[in-house]
C-alpha cells in the first residue's frame, strides 16, 4: 500500500512539472538554449574548457569559449561537467518488438524494419538514458540478405515518425558465417556451409542482373515508342537487390572471419556494389589494410569473445589495431545491455591498445555516424550538426561517467534530476 | 577431419606433460618486494609509497617505505606510480565449465535430467587449461567461484578456484565449498502445454519437490544413524551386524548444507520468489548468502534483516518495463544504506575480466568506492570462508597481489603483472599471442 501511494506521488510530480514548464511557454518545439560551462569534447576539434555551446532550431549554431547567443536564449549550466555529442549505436536490434528475423528464406532484401519499429519500447529510453541519441536498427543476421535497416532518433515520448532520423540514406544487411549455415542448415535447407551461404548470395544478386536487364530491355523499348512492349513484373525482392547493385544502399555485412572478408570483398567486386560496414568483424585485425585499401568501416565489440567457434579469435586489441592500419572502427552494441553504457565500451579501447580519448569517443560517435550515413548531421560538436549533446555526470570515458541531461535535436529528452523516468516528453502511464 | 581446431596431442606427449606439470608446483622461488606503488591494503587504509613483501608465496610485510625492511636476496620491484591490490575475487563464474557458448561439447554447465542434483560436484567438471582462465587472470582476478549454471534448483555444488596452477588439483582450493539453490522463475523449464506437462512445472510443484528431497535427506541421515546404532550394538553384542542401508548420493550431498556446515547461495528475482525461497531454506534451517536479487526493491527492508550476505546483479540486469533506467544500476548501493554486505560476480567465463567494471559503475550509482573495493575483494573472501587468507593486502595472506596503472574499479586501467602465491604469473593468453602474431 505505501509502496504504490508513493508512485502516485512520483507520477503526480512528474505531471505538475510537465504541466507548469508547459505553462511556462516551455512545451515541446525548438527554441534557443545555451549550455555554458562545459567541457566540451567536440571530437572533431579537440576539447575545449569552460565552452559555451548555442543552439538555434535544434542544430548547433555556435561552438567556444564564448558564443553569441540572444538573452532569450534557455541557459543550462553544465557546471563544468563534460560534454560530447549524443552517442550513435550503429548496431542495434531494439525497438523491434522481437520481428528481427524474417527467418524463412536466406534471402529477404524486402523486409523493411520501420515495418516492425516498435517506438515506444523502454530500451529506447534506456539507451537515451545512457547517452544515445541515434540508433541504426538492423535486420538479424539468420539470412544472408536480410531486410533493410532504419535510423531512429531515441526521443523518446515523441511519436514515431518523429523519431525516424528524416532523410537518413538507407542501410541493407548482409550477413555471414555460422548464423545462415544453423538457421537452414538445421532445417536440411541451404545453405548449410559457408560455401553454400555464398552461393545463395550470387545466385540472388545474379538473378537481380537479369530482372534490371529485363526493365532496361523494357524501358528502352517504350524509349523507342514500342506500344506492344510488356512491363515485367514488379518484384519487390528483386527490385531490393537491384537497389543494392545500383548502389543505392549502404551494404552493412553482418561478418567473422578474415577469410569471409575477402570473399564479401570479392563479392562486392564481382557485383560492382560497395560495403559500407563489416559488423562484429572480429577478426578485421587480420586483414585490417585490405578493409582499408577498400574505405570499409568496422563496426566492432570492444571485447567480446568466444561465444561461438567464429568468434574464438577475438582480441580486444581489434579496435585499435584495426584503425592504425587506416580502418574507420565504431564500437557498437548489438545489444540492449550494452547500448547503455557504450561510453565505457570505447573507453576499453584506450586500454587495448592506447586509442586517444577523441579516438575513442569517435568510435561512439562521428565513425558510427559515417557507418550509418548521417556524419554531415550528427556525431560531433560543430556549427550546422544536430544539436544531439550529452551533458556528463563523471568523466565518460570511464567506468564512472553518467548521462545527467540528454539533448536531440536541442531538446532535452532525459534529465537524470527528474523524478519518475526522468524523461520529458514521455509520461509514466501513457 | 581437419576442422579448424586444434588438433588432440600424440597420447606419449600428453603423458610427457603431465609429469613436467606435475612436477612443477606452484611455489614463489625467492622473495619479491614490490617498492614505491600506492597500496589499496583494503582493510587499513591506502599507502602512498609502500612496500609489499612477497615469500614463500605469503604476503610478509606492507606498509610505508620508511617501515618496512626488505629481505636481503629479495628481488625489488620498482612500481613507482603503480597502483597495487589484491587479486579480486569473482563470486559466480563458469569459468572450466566452459570454452566455446555455441559449442555443445565444450559446455559442461549443468546437467538438466532432473532438478534435483545435488550430486554434481563442478570440481570434476573443472577444465583447468581452459583459454579463458589465463584471460581474466589477466585483469588481476585471481579467485573464484565455479558455479554450475542456474537451470535446475539444486544443480550441484560450487568450487573455489585459483587462477593459475599446475593442474586441476592445485587450483580448486576448495571442493564443494557451497551449493546453489536457485529460486529465479529459470527452473519452471517444465511449465509448457498442457499436454506435455511433467512434473514440476510450476513453483508450487519446484518448492514441493525441494521440500521432499531435504525431507529425504533428513530420513537418510535417521536411517544411517539407526544403522549406526545397531551396528554398534550387534559388536558389543558379538551378534551378526546389520545390513547397512544403500547409499544415496543425492541425499549424501545435502547432508552438510542440512546441518549448516556448508553455505546455501539461495538465488531469486523478484520479492515473492525471494521470499518462498527463504522461507524453504528457514523451514530447513540452512545456512544462506542471497543470490541476484535484481528485482527485489520493495522488499530490500526486509532483505536487510535477514541479516546475511548478498551477491548482487549483475547490475547490468535490466530493469522492468515500469522501471527507472537505473533501478537495478543502484541496486548495490540500496543494499549498502541498509547495512548489507555485498559481493559482485561477473556471472561469467569470457567476461570475468571485466568484473571490476561492474563495481566502478554501481559508484556511479551511489555505491561508496572503498565498498565497491571491498565487494570484490574482502567481501568475497569473508563469504567463502578464506578471509584468513585472500581478500586484502595482509601480513600472512596469501600472496595474490595486483600491480595496474591505476584504478582498479576504471575500464580504462591496464593490469601490468598478477602475483598468484608470490610468483609473477606470465602476462599473456591467447589474446595476447594472436594480437602479437598481426602486430608483426
Amino acid at each position: 500500500m505505501r509502496l504504490l501511494s508513493r508512485k502516485i506521488f512520483a507520477l503526480h510530480c512528474v505531471w505538475l512539472a510537465l504541466t507548469l514548464a508547459s505553462a511556462f511557454g516551455q512545451s515541446p518545439g525548438h527554441h534557443d538554449v545555451v549550455i555554458k560551462n562545459a567541457t566540451v569534447m567536440t571530437v572533431t576539434h579537440g576539447n575545449i574548457k569552460n565552452g559555451s555551446v548555442y543552439i538555434k532550431d535544434g542544430k548547433t549554431a555556435a561552438v567556444g569559449e564564448n558564443v553569441n547567443a540572444p538573452a532569450t536564449a534557455t541557459v543550462i549550466d553544465a557546471g563544468g561537467k563534460y560534454l560530447t555529442p549524443g552517442i550513435v549505436d550503429s548496431h542495434s536490434h531494439i525497438a523491434l518488438d522481437d520481428d528481427v528475423n524474417e527467418a524463412t528464406s536466406p534471402i529477404t532484401p524486402h523486409m523493411m524494419m520501420k515495418d516492425a519499429f516498435d517506438y515506444q519500447d523502454k530500451a529506447i529510453y534506456r539507451a537515451l538514458a545512457g547517452g544515445v541519441t541515434t540508433s541504426l536498427l538492423l535486420h538479424g543476421s539468420a539470412n544472408m540478405i536480410g531486410g533493410q535497416a532504419v535510423v531512429i532518433k531515441h526521443k523518446y515520448g515523441a511519436s514515431r515518425d518523429e523519431m525516424l532520423f528524416p532523410n537518413a540514406p538507407q542501410s541493407i544487411k548482409f550477413a555471414s558465417g555460422e548464423n545462415p549455415k544453423r538457421v537452414y542448415g538445421g532445417r536440411d535447407q541451404m545453405p548449410s556451409t559457408r560455401m553454400g551461404n555464398f552461393a545463395v548470395q550470387r545466385e540472388a544478386l545474379v538473378q537481380a542482373q537479369d530482372y534490371m536487364r529485363e526493365w532496361d530491355a523494357y524501358n528502352a523499348k517504350v524509349k523507342r515508342g514500342d506500344k506492344d512492349a510488356s512491363a515485367p513484373k514488379h518484384d519487390l525482392k528483386l527490385e531490393a537487390l537491384a537497389d543494392v547493385l545500383r548502389g543505392k544502399l549502404m551494404v552493412q555485412i553482418h561478418i567473422y572471419r578474415a577469410d569471409e572478408m575477402l570473399t564479401e570483398i570479392a563479392m562486392a567486386k564481382e557485383f560492382g556494389y560497395k560495403i559500407r560496414a563489416f559488423h562484429h568483424a572480429l577478426e578485421a585485425y587480420k586483414v585490417a589494410d585490405q578493409l582499408a585499401a577498400n574505405n570499409i568501416a568496422i563496426a566492432a565489440f570492444s571485447d567480446w569473445w568466444g561465444y561461438k567457434q567464429e568468434a574464438w579469435d577475438a582480441i580486444p586489441w581489434n579496435a585499435t589495431m584495426s584503425m592504425r592500419k587506416g580502418v574507420r572502427v565504431a564500437i557498437k552494441s548489438d545489444s540492449e545491455d550494452y547500448t547503455r553504457r557504450l561510453n565505457q565500451e570505447a573507453a576499453k579501447t584506450m586500454r587495448y591498445g592506447g586509442a586517444t580519448e577523441e579516438e575513442a569517443l569517435k568510435m561512439i560517435t562521428l565513425n558510427a555516424a559515417w557507418i550509418v550515413g548521417v556524419d554531415d548531421r550528427v556525431g560531433s560538436i560543430d556549427v550546422g550538426k544536430d544539436a544531439d549533446l550529452v551533458i556528463w555526470d563523471g568523466y565518460p570515458l570511464s567506468s564512472y561517467g553518467v548521462p545527467e541531461k540528454v539533448l536531440i535535436n536541442g531538446e532535452v529528452y532525459f534529465d537524470r534530476a527528474l523524478p519518475g523516468l526522468g524523461t520529458t516528453h514521455y509520461r509514466e502511464g501513457e | 577431419m581437419w576442422n579448424g581446431r586444434p588438433r588432440p596431442l600424440p597420447l606419449v606427449l600428453i603423458l610427457v606433460l603431465i609429469l613436467i606439470l606435475s612436477t612443477l608446483a606452484f611455489t614463489q622461488e625467492k622473495p619479491v618486494a614490490l617498492q614505491g606503488g600506492k597500496l589499496l591494503t583494503v582493510t587499513h587504509g591506502v599507502i602512498e609509497n609502500g612496500v609489499l613483501v612477497m615469500q614463500g608465496g605469503k604476503i610478509t610485510a606492507v606498509g610505508a617505505a620508511s617501515a618496512v625492511t626488505v629481505p636481503s636476496g629479495a628481488q625489488v620491484v620498482d612500481v613507482t606510480g603503480m597502483t597495487v591490490y589484491p587479486g579480486l575475487i569473482d563470486s559466480e563464474t563458469s569459468l572450466g565449465l566452459t570454452e566455446i557458448s555455441a559449442e555443445a561439447m565444450t559446455n559442461d554447465l549443468v546437467e538438466m535430467s532432473d532438478e534435483i542434483m545435488p550430486h554434481m560436484h563442478t570440481a570434476e567438471a573443472f577444465h583447468a587449461e581452459s583459454a579463458l582462465i589465463p584471460v581474466a587472470r589477466m585483469n588481476g582476478i585471481t579467485n573464484a567461484v565455479v558455479a554450475p549454471a542456474g537451470a535446475d534448483t539444486l544443480p550441484g555444488q560450487d568450487s573455489f578456484i585459483q587462477l593459475a596452477g599446475g593442474s586441476a588439483t592445485e587450483m580448486l582450493l576448495i571442493r564443494d565449498n557451497a551449493m546453489p539453490l536457485n529460486f529465479t522463475g529459470d527452473e519452471r523449464r517444465n511449465k509448457v502445454g498442457f499436454e506435455k506437462r511433467k512434473f514440476p512445472s510450476t513453483r508450487m510443484g519446484l518448492a514441493a519437490q525441494l521440500r521432499q528431497a531435504f525431507l529425504d535427506a533428513q530420513d537418510y541421515k535417521a536411517k544411517w544413524a539407526d544403522y549406526e546404532r545397531k551396528k554398534a550394538d550387534a559388536i558389543r553384542d558379538k551378534k551378526p551386524e546389520p545390513l547397512a542401508p544403500k547409499r544415496d548420493l543425492k541425499s549424501e550431498a545435502l547432508l552438510p548444507y542440512l546441518e549448516g556446515k556448508k553455505t546455501i547461495v539461495l538465488a531469486a528475482e523478484s520479492p515473492s520468489d525471494l521470499e518462498t525461497a527463504v522461507s524453504l531454506a528457514n523451514e530447513f534451517k540452512l545456512k544462506f548468502v542471497l543470490n541476484h536479487i535484481a528485482h527485489s526493491q520493495p522488499i530490500l527492508d526486509y532483505v536487510a534483516s535477514l541479516n546475511v550476505p548478498v551477491i548482487v546483479g549483475p547490475i547490468y540486469e535490466a530493469p522492468k518495463e515500469d522501471e527507472r533506467y537505473d533501478t537495478v544500476y543502484s541496486l548495490p548501493a540500496q543494499l549498502y544504506k541498509r547495512g548489507v554486505k555485498i559481493v559482485f560476480a561477473s556471472y561469467s567465463a569470457h567476461n570475468v575480466r571485466n568484473l571490476p567494471d561492474q563495481a566502478g559503475f554501481a559508484t556511479a550509482f551511489g555505491l561508496p568506492y572503498d565498498e565497491a573495493l571491498k565487494a570484490i575483494t574482502i567481501n568475497a573472501a569473508e563469504i567463502w570462508g578464506v578471509a584468513d587468507q585472500l581478500g586484502s593486502l595482509d601480513a600472512g595472506k596469501t600472496a595474490n597481489v595486483v600491480v595496474a596503472n591505476g584504478d582498479p574499479l576504471d575500464v580504462k586501467t591496464d593490469v601490468k603483472q598478477v602475483f598468484i602465491q608470490g610468483r609473477a604469473v606470465p602476462m599473456t593468453d591467447r589474446q595476447v599471442r594472436l594480437r602479437d602474431e598481426y602486430s608483426r
